[in-house]
């Protein structure tokens, strides 16, 4: 079956013309990305650069992969697995499919931003915040907390996009912090008061041209359109919680190798890679406007600095990705 | 002759002359040999496969399981988004594809021919770049029932379209007169007589809409209007393929089936065609008289509505587009990418598509037609259910074709097959084993009748269903985001990942190339139409019933 | 001239028996093989062109065993010649095209492509088309046209045996006449030998040097036109061809007491018999004409050159079970529907011995 299979791939791969660019000439890394597309396709040439091993990405969402991966098992062609937060990180490694990391990948970043496990490392994150539309919501009148949005006096100025990874990873925290109570009637208030949309993209675009007042996400989406023409963020601002906020709170991206990877040793090179001063440095000069974790290197202004950001203490690998999944469908907000 | 038509006789004085037995097919048909019908068996069965994966899957989960998921509050609200936009959907697809084709088929309107293919031109702005291009434009369609029914009703109002200027051009116009004669106005002939007269073809036409209206997620997405099928793609995101999508796409398939059990209900036995062997009598116009300018502007302003737009919001977006950053790469390798899927897509399905339909032209027996009505309810199976099953199967039974391009095509063949099998079966057609018989006896071995006779008048329609198909295959997106294995990106992934991202102007120029490549297959729908009608016109009358547009 | 024959022919589909051991001899010219439509004649033909097997029984082509005794000689090997119904001409080749078909290959003629064009010219010349419609795709052509353009490409490689399945029932009533005597003519001018399958008696009778009649799987009556049509073999045979009314009597001496009063008869001439009354036998007169009966007149169809009636004996248009005979009329002297007439039978009756129910 797979000598057939491998045929017929060869027969497909030949009359597209595109040939076998899967093809078996020198090393390469299989990535299952979860995090943004755009960014993997600036830092990856890089370290194909660097190293001559060629990155093959498979691109999608952190529950998708983490699920797929699960499923896959050990037949899993992934070797290197990328999260956007890091709650799905957690249930690859609950089900232990997770190699543990060299330290050449760990020792870069600061501990609070990686598992005691040492199985995955925080590589790049991002401030959790309040985009809103100066015309709809005045600056006294914002938010002291994420909590107080829930309150009736918000209906119909918030939004959010509740099917992301993103969100989810917000709600993860509000349970960490808040307890299951708060946050469950912290959803219900949201379920009343917001606008659910399908993306962060369109959650800031939907805040600048004044469809709705406020909307729940991390810091980049704003800057990254500012960076670029500010068309989908000039009439609008950002609203930054600290104060140990749950909305404040730092959501860190995962990298973790394979246990079944068929290549490790380019696995731990890319992940390494990844956390590197290098490496980190790409990321930071890249589009992506998100926070390297490794100190030697940090993101120019006008993003705001990331020793000014009073995140609340989360411990990255209690996040329990299950319970909000259960706690969004409880709501309404999922099936 | 010298004995001229004689009087009636009586039956039965002549008993004896009747059929020998019990009616014996007229010369009998030859058994059809047995590598056929196994090739038949094989792509029935692999069509099926998807729904068999829904029922087997949900039968797995336990009815409490079960329950729990249907019960929950997000799912009441997918099932009430659908049923209204289904309802809402098809009704305005159906009065603006009835209207439009009454006006440009039977009335004197300037211009017609202009009009048919301005009308004929949304089919080539795949809903979901139409859902890019409206929602880029004004928000106001964004997150509203009524702006889901307008958008999706201007993306596939030509599905009723087509096939009822089709048959409008076929009806005998001597219907309408004898209506008059026995007194019906206009207004009542067209309802008692034109709309009963062509609504096997307006009826088909709506199905289709159904069927794809259900189908649809990157336009409804755009527009977040949630319905089952994006919410199976959320649940995909949450969980790859867990119950609850699968529980949902078994949902999904049975709201599909019951569209078609509706359809055929609602067309009973109704004749398509003419009843009588005489030559139709092209129609005499309505005249629009001094209502005909007004009759322009709203043709004219229809066409502002679902090409305008569109369009222009397309050419904005791809010369002012702030994020079009546009590696001239990533679009060539997309446009190879999808035009080799495209291609072979378009050959394995009408391949396949042959021996159902070679078994069922040649070889009529129960077990053919039972095997061409196998194929039917993958007309019922959304992109969505096909690439959920394929993943499923091929992770857990064939490992070795998860994340290939062989699974994808598999997937394309599976979705594309009924379409394929309708325009392959009537192509097969053309070529009546009466032909084989005579050129046999003209010397011709079977292999050198098939070459000389067979080949050569089928050849054509072949083409056009790879073609077809081919085209369906490329831009497709739904499948095509589950299946496309790792590196894999053709220019409907490409333009939904930056769509979706609301960086619209680099998903511009993948929505060029997408609408670049539905023309072709858009001006060939376009046109059978309008053969129909001309060949009634010169009274060559098709036996052929007239086909589901693809 | 190539003798066909064929003998205790069976063959059946599933549990049906189509054919149920046929004999017949075929020794040239043209045979119409006439019989209501399932009665089997159809695959008669197909099985003389070898496009299915007969379950016993054997076919002889000019003394050549071609199907049976456990061997078959495949439809391009038979030298056989075959008109479908409509025609069935290639679609995608002209008619030159069409009638040349058969030449290349084996069958080449000497000659090659101008021996062909020769070929073509002279089966045109041979089913009177004109010249200019070589060129011509099929769907260019009339029904009549087509059929000729089918003959013509059957005869292109001069077979030995033109075989024609209903070749005429698609076309209108006039162009059918014009166009069977044009195909009998060009088969006659070929000298090939003709089996000629019809539903349609006045084909058969008028095309045919050999008509025989087919009913339920076999057949019943096997000779030249004029025989079958006078001297029928059944009850059934004359009741199909010529349209006669049975009717039941008790015959004494060659004469029968019925509704028609004292009539002659011939044949059966004693007991119970069925007399087979024909249109043409039976005059009009008006009512009360000494030597007449009455009776009602139920139906006339006319036909410009005459006309046929149907009369109910006895008087009364409604009494049921009575006897009706059809008249054949003259042109002039039709009699108005539901009026009273005299009916009056000419000449001797053919009868035939009956089974007393």
């Amino acid at each position: 079956m797979k000598r057939i299979s491998a045929a017929l791939s060869l027969v497909i791969a030949a009359a597209l013309g595109t040939a076998a660019c899967s093809g078996d000439d020198g090393p390469k890394v299989v990535v299952y990305n979860a995090q943004h597309v755009q960014l993997l396709e600036e830092i990856a040439p890089k370290f194909e650069e660097a190293t001559g091993i060629k990155v093959e990405l498979r691109n999608g969402s952190d529950s998708e992969m983490a699920a797929q991966l699960i499923q896959e098992g050990d037949a899993s062609p992934a070797d290197v697995f990328l999260t956007e937060n890091s709650p799905a990180m957690a249930a690859v490694e609950r089900a232990g499919l997770l190699a543990p990391l060299d330290a050449a990948a760990t020792d870069p970043i600061p501990a609070q931003y990686r598992p005691e496990s040492g199985l995955w490392t925080g590589f790049v994150s991002r401030s959790t915040v309040l985009v809103y539309n100066p015309d709809l919501v005045a600056e006294d009148e914002l938010p002291a907390s994420l909590m107080e949005l829930a309150e009736p006096e918000w209906a119909g100025k918030v939004s959010f996009s509740p099917t992301g990874a993103d969100f989810q990873a917000i709600v993860a925290a509000v349970l960490d912090l808040e307890g299951e109570d708060a946050a469950r009637a912290w959803l219900e208030g949201l379920k009343a008061n917001g606008t659910v949309y399908d993306g962060n993209n369109v959650v800031l675009e939907a805040v600048n041209s004044g469809e709705i007042a406020t909307g729940i996400e991390y810091h980049y989406y704003w800057y990254r359109d500012q960076a670029e023409s500010g068309e989908n963020s000039d009439d609008s601002t950002l609203h930054f919680f600290g104060n140990q906020d749950p909305g404040a709170f730092i959501s860190v991206s995962g990298a973790a190798v394979l246990d079944s990877a068929e290549n490790a040793d380019g696995a731990q090179e890319f992940v390494a890679y990844l956390t590197s001063e290098e490496g980190q440095q790409a990321l930071a000069d890249s589009y992506a406007l998100e926070y390297p974790l490794n100190p030697a290197v940090s993101l120019a202004p006008p993003v705001k600095p990331f020793a000014d950001l009073e995140p609340p203490a989360v411990a990255i690998s209690d996040l329990d990705g299950d319970k909000v999944v259960e706690l969004l469908s409880d709501a309404g907000f999922v099936l | 002759m010298s004995a001229p038509a004689g009087p009636g006789l009586d039956p039965g004085d002549v008993a004896a002359f009747g059929p020998a037995g019990a009616a014996p097919r007229r010369g009998g048909l030859p058994r059809p040999p047995v590598v056929l019908l196994a090739l038949g068996v094989l792509v029935v069965a692999t069509s099926l496969l998807p729904l068999g994966f829904v029922l087997w899957s949900t039968a797995q989960m336990g009815p409490a399981e079960a329950w729990d998921l249907l019960t929950r509050p997000r799912f009441a609200d997918l099932l009430w988004n659908t049923t209204r936009l289904l309802v809402g959907g098809v009704a305005l697809s159906a009065v603006l594809g009835v209207g439009f084709a009454w006006l440009v088929a039977r009335t004197d309107l300037r211009l017609s021919g202009l009009w048919h293919g301005v009308l004929c031109a949304p089919l080539a702005v795949p809903a979901f770049v139409n859902g890019y291009a409206w929602v880029s434009t004004t928000h106001a369609v964004q997150s509203s029932y009524w702006g889901a029914v307008l958008i999706v009703s201007l993306s596939y109002y030509p599905l009723v379209y087509l096939p009822t200027v089709a048959a409008l051009g076929r009806l005998d116009a001597s219907v309408e007169d004898v209506a008059a004669s026995l007194g019906a106005g206009p207004g009542t002939s067209f309802v008692r007589v034109v709309l009963p007269a062509i609504s096997p073809a307006v009826l088909g036409g709506a199905l289709l809409v159904g069927l794809h209206l259900l189908g649809e997620y990157g336009a409804l997405q755009l527009l977040n209007y949630p319905t089952l099928t994006t919410g199976i793609l959320d649940q995909y995101r949450v969980s790859f393929n867990g119950p609850a999508a699968t529980l949902l796409a078994l949902v999904l398939v049975v709201f599909c089936l019951a569209l078609l059990g509706l359809e055929a209900l609602a067309r009973g036995n109704r004749r398509r065609a003419r009843v009588g062997a005489g030559v139709g009598r092209p129609a005499a116009r309505h005249r629009l008289g001094r209502a005909a300018p007004v009759w322009t502007l709203v043709v004219a302003g229809f066409a502002v509505l679902t090409l305008g737009i569109p369009l222009s919001s397309l050419l904005r977006w791809l010369l002012h587009g702030s994020s079009s950053s546009l590696s001239s790469g990533g679009l060539g390798s997309a446009v190879g990418t999808t035009l080799g899927l495209a291609v072979v897509g378009g050959l394995l399905t009408t391949l396949a598509a042959l021996p159902v339909a070679w078994l069922a032209v040649r070889y009529r027996s129960t077990l053919a037609t039972l095997l061409e009505r196998g194929v039917y309810p993958a007309n019922a199976l959304p992109g969505i259910v096909v690439a959920l099953a394929l993943v499923t199967v091929s992770i857990n039974v064939v490992p070795a074709l998860y994340q290939t391009l062989p699974l994808l095509v598999l997937g394309y063949a599976i979705l594309f097959l009924p379409r394929a099998a309708v325009g392959v079966r009537s192509t097969l057609e053309l070529a009546p084993p009466v032909l084989d018989d005579v050129a046999t006896t003209l010397g011709c071995t079977r292999a050198g009748a098939a070459r000389r006779v067979t080949l050569p008048l089928v050849l054509p329609g072949l083409g056009a269903s790879v073609a077809l198909v081919s085209l369906a295959v490329a831009t497709e997106l739904t499948a095509t985001l589950l299946l496309a294995p790792t590196g894999t990106s053709t220019l409907a992934t490409q333009f939904w990942s930056r769509a979706s991202a609301v960086e619209y102007g680099a998903a511009a120029p993948y929505a060029l190339a997408l609408i670049v490549l539905s023309v072709p297959a858009t001006w060939l729908l376009g046109r059978v139409a309008v053969v129909h009608q001309q060949s009634n016109e010169q009274g060559n009358e098709q036996g052929n019933e007239q086909g589901r547009p693809a | 001239m190539t003798a066909l024959t064929v003998s205790g022919l069976t063959k059946s589909f599933g549990s049906a028996r189509v054919l149920d051991g046929v004999d017949l001899e075929v020794p040239g010219g043209l045979t119409a093989v006439l019989g209501a439509s399932g009665c089997g004649k159809t695959t008669l033909l197909r099985i003389l062109a070898g496009f299915i097997e007969p379950d016993a029984g054997t076919v002889s082509l000019g003394g050549r065993v071609v199907a049976g005794e456990g061997r078959t000689v495949p439809a391009r090997h038979r030298r056989i010649g075959y008109v479908p119904q409509e025609g069935a001409l290639f679609p995608h080749l002209d008619v030159a095209a069409n009638v040349s078909f058969g030449l290349t290959g084996r069958r080449r003629a000497s000659g090659g492509r101008r021996a062909a064009r020769e070929r073509v010219a002279e089966m045109l010349d041979l089913v009177e088309l004109p010249q200019a419609l070589a060129g011509r795709q099929p769907h260019e052509l009339s029904g009549g046209q087509q059929q000729r353009v089918a003959l013509a490409r059957a005869l292109a490689p001069r077979p030995d045996v033109v075989l024609l399945d209903e070749p005429f029932s698609s076309l209108d009533a006039g162009l059918r006449e014009e166009t069977g005597r044009a195909v009998a003519r060009a088969l006659r001018a070929s000298a090939a030998t003709a089996v000629l399958v019809t539903h349609d008696q006045g084909e058969a009778l008028s095309l045919a040097d050999q008509v025989a009649v087919m009913a339920a799987g076999r057949f019943v009556q096997v000779a030249p036109p004029a025989e079958v049509y006078l001297e029928p073999a059944s009850p059934a045979v004359a009741a199909f061809v010529g349209g006669a009314a049975l009717i039941p009597g008790d015959a004494v001496a060659g004469s029968v007491d019925c509704a028609l009063g004292r009539v002659t008869v011939r044949g059966a001439e004693q007991g119970a018999v069925l007399m087979a009354v024909r249109p043409e036998q039976v005059a009009v007169t008006a009512a009360g004409e000494p030597g007449s009966r009455a009776a009602a007149v139920r139906e006339v169809s006319f036909f410009g050159h005459d006309a046929t009636v149907r009369v109910r004996l006895g008087g009364d248009a409604t009494a049921a079970g009575a006897v009706e005979v059809t008249a054949r009329v003259g042109a002039d002297d039709v009699p108005e529907p539901g009026s009273s007439v005299g009916v009056r039978l000419l000449g001797e009756v053919l009868a035939f011995p009956r089974a007393e129910s």
